[in-house]
Order: C-alpha cells, then sequence, then structure tokens
C-alpha cells in the first residue's frame, strides 16, 4: 500500500499467522506502516465470532487513524 | 643514517615503464640482502625475479602509505617511515639504501608514472574504503526493495522533483569542491535554526545535483542568506510568493559555465538550476522550512525551486551588482534578494534613454499594487539591447536609476485608499505627500539575457522590505 | 550490502521513514475500508464499518480483485480522493 504516500493516513490488520512475514516486508521495505494483529484462524469463523474479533480490535483500530488532540 | 635492519617498502605497476626499468637494480638489493617488501598495483606476477612481492590491486597499502607516483620507495624504521624517493633517481636511491653502487647499466634518472591510487575518481573511493571518515552525518540505510530516489521522497528530502541519494562517496565527492572543513557550521538555519555544516551544505548541494566546483557558491549562498538583513526566516513564513533570488557575480560565473545570456532565467544551465536548487534544499532539510509547515505563503513561485543566474558583466561601462555593492570586478560574489518571479517589459520603439526609462517606470509602478509605495522593492533585468540604449547615450546605471527613482514618484492623493474606486491604497495621512514608488536603493538592475529581443524583465520583490523585512545581501564566494 | 545514504537534515527525527500526521478526530471524516477479500474479512469490515458510523465518522468499502496482489491503482487514486484514513483488512 502506498496511500501514505498519497498522504492518506491509514493501517491494516492482519492475523497473527502472518506477525513474521509482516516483519520481514517491513525489514525489506524500511518502513513499516501501522497495523492491528487479530487472532488467527478466522476462515472457520461464524459471522458472530468475526463481528466479536471486529469489536475487540477497534480500539485498536481507531488509534492506528486518529491521534486525539 | 641507514641501518643494517631498516626495511623498504617498494610501490610498482608493471603498466609503468620505469617500474619495469628498475626492477634489476631491487633485484640486486635485494641480493646484497636489503628487506624489501614490494606492492604491484597491477599485476602480482610483476616483478617476477622477486621474492616478496604483495597484491596491492585492491590499492590499500598504496593509499595508506599515500603513494602519488610510481616507483616510490620507502625507508622503514620498525614501521615508522623514515624517508621516501619517487621515480628512479640512482643518486637518491643510493642514499636511501646506504650503498655504494646501484646497477650501473641504467640510466642515472628516469621518472615514474602516477600511482594507481591518486587516478581521478579512484581517491574518493579508497578514502571511503580504507579512511576514516570524518563525516558526521547519520547514515541512512535504504532497505533492499527501497529505490534510493524513492526513499528520498519517502523520507520528505525533496521539493518534488528527483534528488540525487547523497552516498557518502558523492558527498566526499561533493566536499573536494571547498577547502572549507566539513565540521565547520556555518550558521543556524530558520526556521528551526539548526547548526548546518560545510557538510550538511554538500549533502544538499549532491541531492540538488550539484558539482563539487559549485560548492563554493552554493555556501556562499546559505551564508548570504543568513545575513540578519536577509531575514529568511520572516521570508520563509510570509503568505506572499518571495524566497532568495541568486545573482552570481565576478569570474566563477565563467569557471563553472552559469548562464548569463539566452534564457538566464530559465532552464537548461545545470549551474544556474543546481546552485538555486541546492539552497532551497538546505532551507528544506536542515532548516526544516517546508510548504504547510512553516512556509505560509498563499501561492508561493516556481523560483521556489531556484532561482539563480549569473549577471552579463561585458558591458565594461556599467556597473554590475557587485561592484555596485562595493565589491572588485575580481571578486565572485553572489547577491541574494527576496523574489516573487518575472514580469516582462517589452518596449521595442525607444531609442532614447529618457523614453525607455518612461517605459520601465510605467511598468514598474504596477509592483505589488499600482496604488502602493515604499513597500516592495525591485531588480529590472535589463537585457542587451535595453542595456545599449543607455550606454550608446552614456548613461551611468546610477542615472538610469536616479531617473527611475523621479519617474515613479507620485503625489499620495493619487494613491490613497478609495481613489479611482480602488478600497486599496496608503493610508490617508500620506495625501499631500510625494511618494516614491521604492525606498532610496530599494530599485536595482542587473544585466542578462540574450542579444536578440528588446525584452526586459522586473523582479518584484517581498512587501516587506528593508528594516521591516528583507533587504538585498551580497557575500563574497571564497 | 544495502546503499546508505547521508541524511541531509538536522536529525531531529528518528532515521526510519514517519508515518503521516494522523487525523484529530473520527467525527465528521471519511473512513475507507479496503477489503482485500480474504475470506471472513468483509465480515469483519461489516462490523467496524458499523462502529465507525456509531462514532460519527463516514464509511467508504473498497475491494481489492484479489488477495494475491497489490490494489490496483484506480482503487488507490479513489481511496486517496475520496477518504480522510484507510483501513486495510485482512492483509496478509
Amino acid at each position: 500500500m502506498d496511500l501514505e504516500s498519497r498522504g492518506i493516513p491509514g493501517g491494516y490488520i492482519l492475523t497473527e499467522e502472518f506477525r513474521e512475514a509482516d516483519l520481514a516486508q517491513a525489514r525489506a521495505l524500511g518502513f513499516s506502516a501501522n497495523k492491528v494483529f487479530v487472532e488467527h484462524p478466522i476462515q472457520d469463523r461464524t459471522d458472530a465470532e468475526m463481528a466479536l474479533i471486529a469489536e475487540r480490535a477497534f480500539a485498536e483500530v481507531v488509534a492506528m487513524i486518529v491521534t486525539p488532540e | 643514517m641507514t641501518e643494517q635492519h631498516d626495511s623498504y617498502l617498494v610501490f610498482l605497476k608493471r603498466d609503468c615503464p620505469t617500474c619495469v626499468l628498475v626492477e634489476p637494480a631491487l633485484r640486486e638489493l635485494e641480493s646484497a640482502g636489503k628487506i624489501l617488501q614490494v606492492w604491484s598495483q597491477d599485476d602480482p606476477e610483476f616483478p617476477g625475479s622477486l621474492t616478496a612481492v604483495g597484491d596491492d590491486r585492491e590499492l590499500e597499502q598504496s593509499y595508506h602509505w599515500q603513494v602519488e607516483t610510481v616507483p616510490t620507495v620507502i625507508r622503514l624504521r620498525g614501521d615508522k617511515e623514515v624517508e621516501r624517493t619517487e621515480g628512479w633517481d640512482r643518486a637518491a636511491w643510493l642514499n636511501l639504501f646506504g650503498t655504494q653502487q646501484l646497477a650501473e647499466d641504467l640510466p642515472g634518472f628516469r621518472p615514474g608514472c602516477g600511482s594507481l591510487s591518486v587516478q581521478p575518481g579512484v581517491a574518493e573511493e579508497l578514502a571511503l574504503r580504507y579512511g576514516t571518515s570524518s563525516l558526521q552525518a547519520r547514515r541512512i540505510e535504504i532497505a533492499e526493495l527501497e529505490d534510493p530516489l524513492e526513499a528520498c521522497y519517502a523520507r520528505g528530502w525533496s521539493d518534488g522533483l528527483p534528488v540525487v541519494p547523497p552516498t557518502e562517496l558523492r558527498v566526499i565527492r561533493m566536499l573536494a569542491g571547498t577547502h572549507r572543513e566539513p565540521a565547520e557550521i556555518v550558521g543556524l538555519i530558520p526556521p528551526d535554526l539548526q547548526p548546518c555544516s560545510i557538510e550538511k551544505i554538500a549533502i544538499n548541494a549532491v541531492m540538488a545535483g550539484c558539482k563539487p566546483e559549485y560548492l563554493p557558491v552554493v555556501i556562499a549562498a546559505v551564508e548570504a542568506a543568513l545575513i540578519d538583513e536577509f531575514c529568511m526566516h520572516g521570508l520563509l513564513a510570509t503568505t506572499w510568493f518571495s524566497s532568495p533570488m541568486i545573482i552570481v557575480n565576478g569570474p566563477i560565473t565563467k569557471a563553472i559555465g552559469m548562464n548569463s545570456g539566452g534564457n538566464a532565467l530559465g532552464q537548461g544551465n545545470r549551474a544556474n538550476a543546481t546552485i538555486g536548487r541546492a539552497l532551497q534544499l538546505v532551507i528544506r532539510n536542515v532548516g526544516g522550512g517546508k510548504p504547510g509547515g512553516v512556509d505560509r505563503a498563499t501561492l508561493g513561485n516556481p523560483g521556489k525551486y531556484t532561482f539563480c543566474f549569473a549577471e552579463d558583466e561585458s558591458e565594461q561601462r556599467w556597473q554590475s551588482v557587485a561592484q555596485q555593492r562595493g565589491f572588485e570586478s575580481q571578486q565572485s560574489t553572489v547577491t541574494l534578494f527576496a523574489a516573487d518571479g518575472v514580469q516582462g517589459i517589452a518596449d521595442q520603439k525607444s531609442r532614447e534613454p529618457e523614453s525607455l526609462c518612461r517605459s520601465l517606470a510605467a511598468s514598474l509602478l504596477g509592483v505589488g499594487h499600482r496604488k502602493f509605495a515604499m513597500l516592495s522593492d525591485a531588480f529590472i533585468v535589463l537585457c542587451p539591447e535595453h542595456l545599449r540604449v543607455f550606454t550608446n547615450a552614456g548613461w551611468s546605471k546610477q542615472q538610469v536609476l536616479d531617473r527611475l527613482f523621479e519617474l515613479t514618484t507620485r503625489s499620495g492623493a493619487e494613491l490613497i485608499n478609495g481613489v479611482d474606486g480602488i478600497a486599496e491604497g496608503m493610508p490617508e495621512f500620506v495625501k499631500d505627500m510625494q511618494l516614491a514608488k521604492f525606498k532610496p536603493n530599494g530599485l536595482n538592475i542587473v544585466c542578462a539575457g540574450g542579444t536578440a529581443g528588446l525584452f526586459s524583465a522586473i523582479v518584484p520583490g517581498w512587501l516587506a522590505s528593508g528594516d521591516m523585512g528583507s533587504s538585498p545581501v551580497t557575500k563574497e564566494i571564497v | 550490502m544495502n546503499q546508505v545514504v547521508l541524511d541531509p537534515t538536522a536529525e531531529l527525527n528518528p532515521a526510519n521513514r514517519a508515518v503521516l500526521p494522523r487525523l484529530n478526530q473520527l467525527g465528521g471524516k471519511t473512513i475507507g475500508l479496503l477489503d482485500i477479500n480474504k475470506p471472513r474479512g468483509d465480515k469483519l469490515l461489516d462490523r467496524l464499518e458499523t462502529l465507525l458510523n456509531n462514532e460519527g465518522a463516514q464509511v467508504r468499502r473498497y475491494n481489492k480483485p484479489t488477495m494475491t496482489r497489490v490494489a490496483p491503482l484506480e482503487v488507490k487514486q479513489a481511496i486517496a480522493s475520496e477518504c480522510d484514513a484507510v483501513i486495510e483488512a485482512l492483509a496478509d
């Protein structure tokens, strides 16, 4: 994602499974974007479980894009 | 005196006829029991008849011992140099080796060749590889998948155009352009008032695309920008258009190939383009002055990328900007002016100074606002064909300036708020005064431009001129 | 060895690339949610959309056609012109 270079602050949500891969990529790119990790796996979750994951992550997700004055 | 336990370093390359010539002499010395360590710069098989030949193709030893010529022979006591000789000179070698007789078949003298370690471009690389770098700037590693150009953008180092990545090698080469110490601090750069070293200027000059020979001009421009009267901090912060314009005078302009002729204010000349840009990058990167930050310009102007040119000093009868400001024609200088941009003046009919002055004056009244007086300063960039109208009639620069001053002096009644149905204007209390458009010394003339075209230019300046803001400043290039 | 450059700045900031300043509030802002098309990711984004709306933010949804490729240029340009901030999920 190059949206930061387009002037749009942002971040991404990814599962714990990809923590290592993400670190390696950040090292190669010389840049670490804001991110929130959620539990893994998710493919077999019910809708209700996915909603719960979203709720638990919400505060962190907001913190990626908002710094209150 | 030579002692028995002294040893000798010998630097050679096969490519040098004198090095080939001295091989029998070295063999003779080795047979006589002298302790020789030979370093070959290009071929470790050479000279084949000697026992201790080291491979110095990487030039580490040559760099370490600061060899400039091959052959070079250095006499060591322990690991300390006692003396050295360059080339083949029998008398010198006899003395160095403390012997009575040596290679009687050889001629008495042959000069050496240049050491590979001092070839153009190689010396800086060796300094980087084997020297202890004195550069103090933080090293930033570009990540594996990053494009160095993009990395410079991503870190906010660019004015919007690509910058040359400032590698240590490029910066070392840039610093060769000045005799000044990299660590020397030239001053505090606004707006963050951060100390600026010669090294930081060199880094930004690399990024701007400068050649090392431009560096003294860039340094002088930075120093000029830091002179109080120039008011760089306020200039940066103003909502007005202005930004530094750099006029370069003196012999350096020809030496580094600056443009004072056709399209002098335009694109295409590396020195003009990159010197002006380097100053802007220093302000941006060292001073932290960026649009959206301290730089509050409403519109800005294209000269904020770069605005730098040389004055055409070919007309001997006419004073240059530098001469007018008290410098000799043999001194090289930069003059900085807080400039907005370029406004053209066409006059293809005036053949007399009076008519041309009236033309110029009419256009000058528009600077800032037609109803303003004593606010902005301005430069006229006078083209060669307009200049000739004055010089042919024997007018000096000062005469022209004096006449323009008179022609742009108006009654305050014409200028006050509301007159002509324009709310903008000068305050009521000036209505009985005669008001000059420009402050004393607020109007200036610089010569430049192509030989065809009766078109000069006005470069208006910041509304806040003189004690209220910025005055032009001049600094000698050293 | 990776290329090394010399810092042209006054070195007041960390050497690493800095992230942009964040928004100072959610209310009244438009937040882009980019679904990279990973199974179940949409459900997570659905819930985030509701939560963001509750905080007074508008949400615009975008899709990356396939999760294995980077977002197409049109999607990036659309996000850059239409949003104040963006969340990508579920990334890998």
